[in-house]
């Protein structure tokens, strides 16, 4: 029981992780593969405020988000003066980055030994130690993240968003930055990407570099694009399948190294698999349904 | 001086990866990642045929060359051919690729383990002595197989007739099609000879240093930024991006830490990204600017 819990606590975390980057790349169309640096900025803002200064956890949210938000500021300023592969390829830079700095910066973030001892969550002297609030909480988390993403996809905004990752020259004839659109997108999904962060921190209480690796990101990227890289359901449903799908593996009775490749063997596949069908490119395919 | 000697061997070794690269790349025109898991499988299979059947060098580098072109070629004929049939734009090639990497990647974990492997059978010894640095016979090799190689290219893409086709290809591939090249079979050939210099590359490295599932990727890494430094289309750009990359590196790793050469190469990038997008010869590489 406590392990199925700590499943559907994964699948928690991961679906807010694959929502905010279905923001990002599915309505916008900035694929990107720097989603595991701002998920480790925020679990990282997480352990070490807690640990060092033990700052509230609802205060911790707000710092994390912001933090995270200047990076990828920062970042999405210059990674977005280039598009779509060089667009990956910038990202994928990005995320190198972030992590040589959690993986070297012996200082700050302790290098490859991490950082352990990270307290429980708390709000308001309530200690979130247990398996069951804990599932609670960041349930209702992603629902609030789900709603909030979901207006915005349904607005006009998000309209815009549609616009721009169909056509981009065309959206900026009529008027739209598409520049400073895109870059606030980007920098509200890093910042949203910060959230599962800090709940990973608070829930394992121990951080390594290791979490949040390239692997990490292209683990959250497939969730994206099997879920039909523009349906937050669906990419809630990716998300429970992809975390599910290694614990059948082990059931059938692999051996751990062999089923953790083999795992990685089968994302692969689906993800070649689904580019087949996508082949005619993201938006074609979401115009015929 | 020995700091100028190890600049000048990792650029080689760059070097030899872009050329690689490139010459799937400019035809194609998308980021084949799979190409790391072909520089990783050229120095595999060579441990396989030599630590594993017990075949004598000579004879395993050109089988391990030959197994690792069959793999390169391979992904050209099962998933991006029958993708670029139906219309994939590059973007959808690179995922494509980036799932594919990761297929073949796991698969070399699984059959070799991820430990790291040698097939250095022979005793390490001290480097030759050169203006008071130290290279090794290995490194020697290195420098004389990638001039050689580099020599070799420009040949072959300014005078042969392929090489000719190639190039077409890569500028206009409806208008070559129309000249009656048939730009399928160019691709696959240029699919073949980059994955055979790739897993040259690999095999150097593998004799130089040790080998892990993973160093593929960081080598291919290091030569798609590369490439973007030096800009696509000529040659001597290329060894320009490849020189830079080097000494940016070898220069950190001297005076900073050896654990920032990472950081160092995504951090030039990202400076060549804001100043001279199009790397500093000057080709166009970028897509239209917006």
């Amino acid at each position: 029981m406590e392990y199925i819990l700590h499943l559907l606590i994964l699948i928690g975390i991961y679906a807010i992780l694959a929502q905010s980057l279905t923001l990002v790349a599915g309505y916008t169309g900035m694929v990107s593969l720097a989603h595991a640096g701002f998920y480790g900025i925020g679990a990282y803002t997480a352990a070490l405020l807690s640990v060092n200064f033990q700052v509230p956890f609802l205060l911790v949210i707000p710092i994390a988000m912001l933090f995270s938000g200047v990076i990828a500021l920062a970042v999405s300023v210059i990674a977005l003066r280039t598009v779509e592969d060089y667009f990956i390829i910038c990202t994928l830079g990005i995320q190198v980055i972030i992590f040589s700095l959690m993986n070297n910066w012996m200082e700050l973030t302790n290098g490859p030994l991490g950082i352990p001892g990270i307290p429980d969550l708390t709000i308001f002297g309530y200690k979130f130690s247990d398996k069951i609030p804990f599932l609670l909480l960041t349930f209702s988390i992603a629902g609030i993240i789900f709603y909030i993403i979901k207006n915005i996809t349904s607005s006009n905004f998000g309209l815009l968003l549609k616009a721009i990752s169909e056509d981009e020259i065309f959206t900026q004839s009529l008027g739209k930055n598409v520049y400073r659109t895109k870059v606030m997108t980007f920098v509200f999904g890093a910042m949203i990407a910060s959230i599962p962060g800090i709940l990973y921190a608070h829930y394992i209480t121990y951080i390594d570099p290791t979490s949040f690796t390239v692997d990490e990101s292209i683990f959250i990227l497939s969730i994206v694009i099997i879920g039909g890289i523009r349906s937050l359901w669906g990419s809630v449903f990716a998300a429970a399948f992809l975390i599910l799908l290694p614990e059948g593996l082990r059931f059938i009775g692999l051996p751990e190294d062999v089923a953790a490749n083999l795992r990685q063997i089968l994302y692969g596949t689906i993800l070649v698999a689904v580019m087949f069908k996508y082949s005619k490119g993201f938006v074609a395919n979401s115009k015929k349904t | 001086m020995q700091i100028l000697i190890n600049i000048i061997l990792t650029s080689f070794l760059y070097f030899i990866i872009i050329i690689s690269f490139t010459n799937i790349y400019t035809p194609s025109h998308f980021f084949s990642l799979t190409h790391a898991a072909v520089i990783t499988f050229g120095a595999y299979f060579t441990y396989m045929l030599t630590a594993q059947a017990h075949a004598p060098l000579w004879l395993a580098i050109p089988g391990a060359i030959i197994l690792a072109t069959a793999v390169g070629v391979s992904t050209e004929l099962c998933i991006y051919k029958p993708l670029r049939k139906r219309g994939a734009t590059p973007l959808i090639m690179l995922i494509a690729s980036l799932g594919l990497y990761v297929v073949l990647q796991n698969l070399i974990s699984m059959l070799w383990g991820d430990d790291t492997k040698s097939i250095r059978t022979w005793e390490v010894k001290v480097g030759n002595e050169f203006f008071g640095a130290y290279i090794t016979d290995v490194q020697i090799i290195i420098i004389a197989v990638s001039l050689t190689l580099f020599v070799l290219c420009l040949l072959f893409l300014h005078y042969s007739r392929l090489g000719k086709q190639i190039q077409a290809v890569s500028s206009n591939e409806e208008l070559a099609n129309i000249f009656g090249i048939n730009s399928d079979r160019v691709i696959l050939l240029s699919f073949a000879i980059g994955s055979a210099l790739g897993s040259i590359a690999g095999i150097l490295v593998s004799l130089d240093t040790d080998m892990t599932p993973t160093m593929g990727f960081k080598l291919l890494l290091y030569g798609i930024v590369a490439m973007i430094i030096g800009g696509v289309g000529s040659y001597w750009g290329l060894l320009g991006g490849a020189l830079l990359l080097a000494t940016a590196q070898h220069l950190s790793a001297y005076y900073i830490d050896s654990k920032w050469m990472d950081a160092v190469a995504y951090i030039i990038l990202i400076l060549f990204l804001i100043w001279k997008p199009l790397g500093f010869s000057g080709r166009r590489l970028k897509k239209v600017e917006i």
